[in-house]
């Protein structure tokens, strides 16, 4: 990278090409960290003040630095770029810091393994550079096999991006339209000579302006997987076996790594330590020790203990890796909407087997010409169980080839029956149908262009999975500035899921037309039954033991409803239910129900006794079912609150933490709208405060909060 | 105060993350089924081609939702009542001629041998000696299912009943006992019970409008499709018929199609085709085979104290450098808006690519219940579509905090068989479409294509071994295996039954079908010293391939690999070895993790 002193001077208000050139190799080496690619590189800078270079002796290659050998890029490197990077005030000879490149990597290489050679000059090509040498050059850079790239802060190729709209340059790209200086247009000529010598055709594709380069490299790289080959051997019968090699062609990939747990404070992983315990499930939760345990699977209601050994021993087996032809059937049998599995098998011939090739050739050709498939047992490996699925024939230009899809087995398939929509109440109007009709007109995303050739606006496997794009922002943003909030999605990203910009617009007066045409009301429903999760305020996480239990005591309390209909104050032998009940009655005013609920709830708590707190927390937990479905969270949040500070007077840690266990919080926001604590708040409420409290606890003398808490209501 | 932060965590919450695509829904309750069959004389008559008689017939297919319950959704309650019996069997037993043969419960091994023991000719020798045939009333019948339903303590989210008979007119005139029957179907309807005929054969016809058309539930569309149907003579025309109705429709999710500003169309999601998986042990404690609850305590290695999810971070390592984030980070990074489907515009269905393949579809169908208006809206659509050939494009936001897909929308008609009802029904499938990291980039080897010859040679074959390929003609091996090995445990028997693997070639039958054309193929493609089963000719190099010695990896030589990121060139044996040698906790035994564990002990050991 040039960092001389003319790369700092631009235009008022336009970013000098140093900060464009140090934003390219940016993006760059970002893509490069977080794809994780096994690629080196190194940084050279020239136009620097200092000089440190191996060639540099009797005043030769003078200002030029090698700031970093070739290694793998990292974060180090990145904060280098950012802090220790800046325009120098030196000048230096764009070809001399290519020769301490070559050397470097010629150097640097030595006894590595490499696929390929590159070199990428990024400058304003403002010095005079002396071309005495230039053929020696560019006949070294043949021998040893180097490719150049070149980012410049003007377009190169004056018929592509300059010539054509000449007005567009001057903003586009700054510098191009102000006419270049002799040193720049000779350093042009010079650049485009050294591309064509070393790629007649396409040398100048290799150059590149700023810009451009800004826009390619604003997407982290899409995730890159070395093919893995599959060898294996196509039969038909007993004596009919082609050899084969499947790839993945197509497969829903994930990211590669997952997340670690750490400590928040010391952002270790060692100090934190996971531990599964087993218990009963009794009163009591006993425990029970890990060697005591054996496996077992259900078979309907009953449970079967079943070792692994066992099952190890009578598990269905078979002879490992195959791909074998069960028969052959009609493409038409097979439904594209019941194919499983998440990946694509191509299946070619090995590329040094001619024979093979051929032969699978015959079989891929017959397919096509019958239209037909062949249906095929497949098995990985000895490990994996086999699968059944359709091999289908795929001819390209340059290649042809089997597809493997996996079909489903009898087991997967949901037959469900949907009533007809051919029912007079739902048959749209011709009016309807031809709204509908321009609707789709109008969101055509496949047009033909003036030369009658097919376009595709939005094809969408071009697009990179938005998930991984925005898990790279995010990485990234905490890795340079850790201490900030996360980054909006990048305005690109947004753009490409949505519609293009031109269906947008043409699309507006057609839907409009649809919303007249379709009267659409939305129904206003029932709340619906929560679940327990909910009610207790968790999305996920509850063992399934717990919602069992929570729906057991959500069918109780249907079943009482019916049982005793008379009920006329919170009791004591089951007052969540007697509670929900008179809720639901209406019968008295809410708050006065709450009272009477949180009596009880106090009256349990002074047995001490776990039987008893368990029973309050049935009842904490009715209260803020019910608050919530009323929306009504102050009675329920002020009690919860005041409970809490009671808490260390009272003794009643015990208690505290099978609530929190529970995890009852306050109600948030997020679920009835009047409260004043947000998530965050509820969330936190029963975990970050019992260290304060721990310290204020000595200090509160106040031993009157039973009356008090009874008063708030 | 050491247990003050008692914090549980479920251990597979990660992993339900991971798949909470495929399970979930909305489930508040338990599904019930009772079989009504009718035992009188008329079901037990054979037929002279040796065919099964209803009864049988009734009780293999009984046997078949028992066992496919046990399989796929062991928590719905089944009960199996007889009515036209002699002897009567029902709990306060104060019904004549009706036999709970079994209450309403979860199906387990000695039911399903209980039914087993009604089956063939001596299951009817037994059914005549253990209950007989007598006096018909079908009003006590369904009276006492009434009672089965109202004894279950649970919440029960379906209740089917379903009637076996070959008896079109059960009470044969007595018009007390017909309106006695017609009354307490209206009054089971009413408690939500949909009552379903499943008409055996019976000489002259059955007639549905004779009696039973007053006591079933009309059919959800008020068409009259479900009183036109054939009685069933065929045992697989009758589990077709009973599992289509056997399983009640679950929704993944209800959500709105968006088309544009306020134009939102309520739609169901469905899964049509998921893999069946093997279901997940459950851990029991040895001394009384009770299962066990399994709780996971996250507590700090040093100080030994419990702690919350407050007191912990996430965290990757990238560029040798590790990145931390806050729970609620990580969560909010995979949040791009609320659930839903967006219209993105329309494409001619040849766009769609056969290989854009990432996950299996699923299935998308109105729901007039959320947005009046939606059915007439999505049949439009759905017309058009398919009439000009066309998928809609969508962005698909399938829960709250799943990233968005693209997936296309393939309209299908319905297609109904005469007689037998419904076989595909009306509704878009949903195909996912895979982004540009789903697809890798291969080197398609070039090799030279085959010769007309020999592709008409290849054409005899293929003509020779077609077939009808329907895709429930496959199960699973490996899944019937286990529930075979399961069985035979918990009915004590010797050794589990046999299983056929059906997606074993027939490799004999191949081979007497093609016959010389195998050779005659073989003949045209491959030269005479050409073998495929053997690997091609010695590329290895003889003699000096000696098993490589094992690698130690020092200490310093590690840090070089973890400082320079190179730990990637290492052989995963040797990573192991590594692990292993410093004392690194893994997780997994792929590369990657091998490689993500040591960096990251690293980072915890020499730079913090």
């Amino acid at each position: 990278m040039d960092v001389g002193f003319s790369m700092s001077n631009s235009a008022p208000g336009e970013e000098p090409p140093f900060e464009l050139a140090k934003k390219v190799i940016q993006k760059f080496v970002q893509r490069q960290v977080f794809a994780e690619t096994k690629d080196e590189m190194a940084l050279v800078l020239f136009g620097t003040d200092s000089t440190k270079n191996p060639l540099e002796q009797d005043g030769q290659y003078q200002n030029i630095t090698v700031h970093r050998n070739l290694m793998i890029p990292d974060f180090e490197l990145l904060e280098e770029i950012a802090n220790q990077i800046h325009p120098e005030s030196q000048q230096a000879d764009w070809l001399d810091a290519l020769v301490v490149c070559m050397d470097l990597l010629k150097k640097q290489t030595e006894g590595k393994k490499y696929d390929r050679l590159v070199i990428v000059l990024l400058t304003d090509l403002c010095t005079q550079a002396s071309p005495d040498e230039l053929d020696i050059i560019i006949d070294n850079l043949k021998t040893a096999g180097i490719t150049l790239q070149f980012f410049l802060p003007f377009p190169a190729g004056d018929d592509e991006e300059g010539g054509g709209d000449g007005d567009r340059g001057g903003s586009g790209h700054p510098g191009a339209g102000k006419g270049l200086s002799r040193e720049q247009e000779q350093g042009l000529d010079m650049v485009k000579h050294v591309m064509l010598s070393l790629d007649e055709e396409d040398g100048l594709d290799e150059i590149y302006s700023f810009r451009n380069a800004l826009e390619q490299l604003c997407m982290f790289k899409r995730i890159e997987r070395r093919p893995t080959a599959w060898p294996c051997q196509l039969t038909i019968g007993s004596s009919l076996s082609i050899r084969i090699v499947g790839y993945k062609a197509v497969m829903d990939e994930r990211l590669k790594k997952t997340w670690i747990t750490v400590d928040a404070q010391t952002n270790k992983r060692d100090d934190v330590k996971r531990e599964t315990v087993y218990c009963l499930d009794d009163d009591n939760e006993t425990e029970v020790q890990k060697e005591d345990i054996i496996q077992g699977f259900r078979y309907g209601s009953d449970i079967v203990p079943f070792s692994k050994v066992d099952q190890d021993q009578m598990k269905y087996k078979h002879d490992g890796k195959c791909f074998a032809v069960l028969g052959f059937t009609k493409q038409s049998n097979i439904h594209r909407h019941q194919f499983i599995g998440n990946q694509v098998i191509k299946v070619f011939a090995p590329k040094d087997d001619e024979h093979a090739g051929v032969a699978l050739s015959a079989l891929i050709r017959a397919l096509d010409e019958l239209n037909m498939v062949a249906i095929v047992r497949y098995a990985y490996d000895r490990r994996c169980n086999p699968q059944v699925g359709a091999a289908f024939p795929c001819i390209k230009q340059h290649y042809e080839c089997l597809m493997y899809i996996q079909l489903p087995f009898m087991e997967d398939l949901s037959h469900f029956t949907f009533p007809s929509l051919e029912n007079k109440k739902f048959v749209p109007t011709e009016a309807q149908l031809s709204a509908v009709d321009s609707l789709i007109d109008s969101m055509m995303l496949v047009e033909k262009d003036e030369s009658g050739e097919q376009k595709d606006m939005l094809k969408v496997h071009h697009i990179p999975n938005p998930a991984f794009q925005r898990h790279f922002q995010c990485l990234h943003h905490r890795a340079v500035n850790p201490g900030t909030p996360l980054p909006p999605m990048e305005p690109w990203l947004k753009a490409a899921l949505e519609r293009p910009e031109v269906i947008s617009e043409r699309c507006q007066a057609p839907l409009e037309e649809v919303k007249r045409k379709f009267p659409l009301t939305a129904v206003e429903k029932k709340k619906q039954l929560k679940t327990s999760a909910q009610i207790f305020g968790k999305d996920t996480g509850e063992p399934d033991a717990k919602k069992a239990k929570g729906d057991e005591e959500e069918e109780d309390y249907n079943l009482a409803d019916i049982a005793e209909g008379s009920v006329t104050s919170v009791g004591s032998v089951d007052p969540a239910r007697d509670f929900r009940t008179l809720v639901k009655l209406k019968s008295l005013p809410f708050g006065e129900v709450c009272q009477q609920l949180t009596h009880r709830i106090e009256q349990l708590l002074s047995n001490k006794n776990t039987h008893y707190y368990m029973k309050s927390i049935t009842c904490i937990q009715a209260f803020r079912e019910q608050s919530v479905k009323l929306g009504k969270a102050d009675l329920y949040n002020s009690y919860l609150q005041s409970l809490k500070r009671s808490i260390p007077n009272r003794g009643l840690e015990v208690f505290w933490d099978l609530l929190v266990q529970d995890a009852v919080t306050l109600i948030s926001k997020d679920e009835v709208e009047g409260s004043t604590v947000s998530k965050n708040e509820a969330n936190q409420f029963l975990i970050t405060d019992e260290k304060k409290e721990e310290v204020a606890a000595p200090t509160t003398e106040d031993t009157g909060d039973v009356d008090d808490l009874l008063d708030m209501m | 105060m050491a247990e003050w932060n008692a914090y549980y965590r479920n251990e597979d919450d990660e992993e339900e993350q991971e798949e909470g695509e495929q399970s979930g829904g909305m489930v508040t309750g338990r599904d019930s089924l009772v079989f009504l069959v009718d035992a009188s004389k008329e079901m037990f008559i054979k037929e002279e081609d040796g065919k099964p008689s209803n009864f049988d017939m009734t009780m293999q297919v009984v046997r078949s939702v028992y066992t496919s319950k046990i399989t796929s959704s062991y928590r719905d309650l089944v009960a199996l009542v007889f009515y036209g019996t002699e002897q009567s069997k029902n709990p306060r037993n104060s019904f004549k001629h009706v036999y709970v043969y079994h209450d309403l419960d979860e199906p387990g091994a000695k039911r399903v041998q209980e039914v087993d023991e009604l089956r063939g000719s001596k299951g009817a020798q037994l059914a005549a000696k253990t209950m007989g045939s007598g006096e018909t009333s079908l009003g006590d019948a369904l009276w006492c299912c009434a009672n089965l339903y109202s004894d279950i303590k649970l919440r029960l989210s379906h209740k089917r009943l379903m009637i076996f008979t070959c008896r079109d007119d059960p009470h044969e005139g007595d018009s007390v006992k017909d309106r006695q029957g017609r009354t307490k179907a209206s009054d089971l309807r009413d408690t939500g019970v949909i009552i379903n005929l499943m008409h055996l054969m019976k000489p002259g016809g059955f007639d549905v409008s004779l009696y039973f058309r007053d006591i079933i539930t009309p059919p959800e569309d008020e068409s009259d499709l479900g009183l036109q149907l054939e009685p069933c003579a065929k045992l697989e025309d009758l589990q077709n018929r009973v599992r289509a109705k056997e399983k009640k429709k679950r929704v993944l999710n209800r959500l709105n199609l968006c088309l544009g500003e306020g134009i939102n169309v309520a739609v169901g999601v469905y899964s049509t085709a998921v893999p069946a998986r093997k279901p997940p042990p459950i851990k029991l404690y040895r001394e009384t085979n009770e299962p066990v609850r399994s709780k996971t305590r996250v507590f700090h290695t040093q100080t030994g104290s419990l702690l919350l999810p407050s007191e912990l971070k996430k965290a990757q390592v990238y560029g040798k450098k590790q990145i931390v984030m806050e729970t609620d980070e990580v969560d909010s990074i995979k949040k791009f808006e609320d659930p839903g489907m967006f219209l993105i515009g329309f494409k001619p269905m040849e766009k769609l690519k056969l290989h854009h393949h990432v996950r299996p579809a699923v299935f998308l169908y109105p729901e007039e219940d959320d947005v009046k208006g939606s059915s007439c809206l999505f049949s439009a659509l759905l017309k058009r579509c398919s009439e000009r050939n066309m998928f809609a494009l969508c962005r698909f936001t399938a829960r709250r905090n799943y990233s968005p897909r693209f997936v296309a929308l393939v309209p299908q008609e319905e297609e109904s068989d005469e007689g037998k009802g419904q076989i595909t029904p009306a509704g878009f499938n949903v195909i996912y479409l895979p982004f540009a990291d789903d697809i890798r980039t291969l080197d398609a080897p070039q090799l030279p294509c085959a010769s007309q010859e020999q592709v008409d040679k290849m054409k005899q074959i293929v003509t020779k071994l077609r077939f009808k390929y329907r895709s429930d003609a496959f199960e699973n091996p490996a899944i019937q295996q286990h529930f075979r090995n399961l069985e035979a445990l918990a009915l004590d028997m010797v050794a589990p039954e046999d299983i056929e693997d059906l997606i074993m070639p027939k490799v004999d039958q191949i081979d007497t079908r093609l016959g010389p054309l195998v050779q005659e193929f073989k003949d045209l493609v491959y030269p005479a010293n050409y073998n495929p089963e053997t690997k091609p000719a010695a590329k290895r190099k003889t003699g000096g391939a000696e098993k490589k010695p094992k690698v130690e990896l020092p200490e310093d030589e590690l840090r070089a690999h973890v400082q320079n990121s190179t730990l990637g060139k290492l052989t995963v044996p040797v990573l192991k070895d590594a692990c292993k040698k410093f004392g690194v906790r893994t997780t997994g035994t792929k590369k990657q993790e091998l490689i993500d564990a040591l960096i990251a002990q690293y980072f915890t050991k020499f730079m913090l």
